[in-house]
């Protein structure tokens, strides 16, 4: 089947498309661009970095920008959905989705209309687990956001992977989840093992302000693994 | 020993539909509806059949008939419940839910009371002859057979009513 991976660029998104890819031809990645910093559906820090992520994968790249209004951008999303199809011909839509029925039932309606397959391989995986499975696939995906007042200004740019344990630790005693299904932390993936190439950071900027943070790669580049 | 028996056509559906319900019946076997034997099926102490991607059906074309003879608890979701309807003679309305909803029990029974919002993922639904237990918006969502311990859900209680699956696993 040709599959579609709606893809943030975070970790998620990326260990989804490694599982489909094990059954599946992953013909294209499908990103949303917000404008909306509130957007329930799509915004995340970094998502401009799906077009290194894209050409590091050797995969077409379909992307959309909303402004992010809460309906609205369903038909945004429908849009570059039914253009994947057009132009990719594919039959099914991946996504990263671990909890979130709204995310998960919008984009299941929006297939379901369009005939196309659905595949969550995250669906109601536990936090932790999805830590140590992100850690053991060979994902490398730093900590591009904290929205969460327990978790301080040291994590932005991190590998996940590297503080798994202290997040754990943390989640624990604030009822955060760790592996960020809340909206808690962002991620962005620079290398995994289907990355033909891996994303080098030359400029970044960390901000940090009212118990939230970014780390907002203003230049990057391509380099050999 | 619980068997939950996938109704998934594509192995990458199986993350999605039979790992939660194998977690939460502790961590017990699944097979593949199409690979089951009648050693399977006896050594089985009860049984869940899972649910599947909107987009398949071809667990409609399946070979049910054990249900008919299988003489101890069956939990069928959402595809689960549309082949239990389809082998006892149940007619299937076209009633697509995506997403939370409402749902009231509406017949004392040992998988869940009250009220709670539970999460649809379905196109068909069923009710009588067999007994309703619970109904979304007026339409029958969760039912049983009237003599055996045969259930079927049309929602996913693995997404947001967990206790239904472990209540299931109590019987």
């Amino acid at each position: 089947m040709r599959l579609g991976v709606l893809y943030s660029g975070g970790k998620d998104s990326t260990l989804a498309l490694m599982k489909a890819k094990e059954h599946h031809d992953v013909v294209c990645l499908i990103s949303i661009i917000s404008e909306n910093k509130e957007s329930y559906m799509f915004h995340t820090p970094n998502i401009d970095v799906t077009e290194l992520q894209a050409q590091a994968m050797g995969l077409a790249l379909v992307r959309v920008t909303t402004k992010g209004e809460k309906e609205a951008e369903l038909k945004d999303l429908k849009k570059a959905i039914k253009d994947a199809i057009k132009r990719h011909k594919i039959e099914g839509i991946v996504t990263g989705a671990v909890r979130s029925t709204y995310q998960a039932s919008r984009i299941q309606k929006i297939c379901q209309e369009l005939k196309l397959w659905v595949f969550n391989p995250l669906w109601l995986k536990d936090q932790v687990e999805l830590l140590t499975e992100i850690r053991a696939s060979g994902i490398k995906a730093i900590i591009g956001g904290v929205f969460a007042e327990a978790l301080d200004e040291s994590f932005l740019g991190k590998d996940i992977s590297t503080v798994i344990p202290q997040l754990v630790k943390i989640a624990g005693e604030h009822h955060i989840n760790p592996a960020g299904e809340g909206g808690e932390i962002e991620t962005t993936t620079l290398d995994a093992p289907v990355f033909k190439k891996k994303i080098v950071i030359e400029e970044f900027e960390k901000r940090f302000e009212k118990n939230s943070g970014t780390f907002i790669i203003k230049k990057a580049r391509l380099a050999e693994k | 020993m619980i068997l939950v028996i996938s109704t998934c056509k594509d192995d990458l559906s199986i993350f999605e539909f039979v790992g939660p319900l194998q977690k939460l019946a502790n961590g017990c076997s699944f097979k593949h509806y199409n690979e089951l034997t009648s050693r399977d099926l006896n050594s089985a102490d009860k049984i869940i059949i899972s649910g599947t991607a909107l987009a398949d059906f071809d667990y409609l074309e399946g070979d049910w008939e054990w249900l008919k003879t299988f003489d101890k608890p069956v939990l069928g979701i959402c595809a689960g419940m549309q082949v239990i309807a389809k082998t006892f003679g149940l007619k299937l309305a076209k009633n697509v839910i995506i997403g939370p909803q409402p749902v009231e029990t509406v017949k004392d029974n040992p998988l869940c009371e009250g009220m709670f919002n539970a999460y649809f993922l379905h196109t068909y639904t069923a009710g009588k002859p067999f007994e309703i237990l619970a109904k979304t918006n007026g339409k029958s969502c969760m039912i049983k057979h009237p003599e055996k311990q045969i259930y079927g859900v049309s929602f996913h209680p693995e997404v947001m009513n967990e206790n239904i699956i472990k209540n299931f696993v109590k019987l």
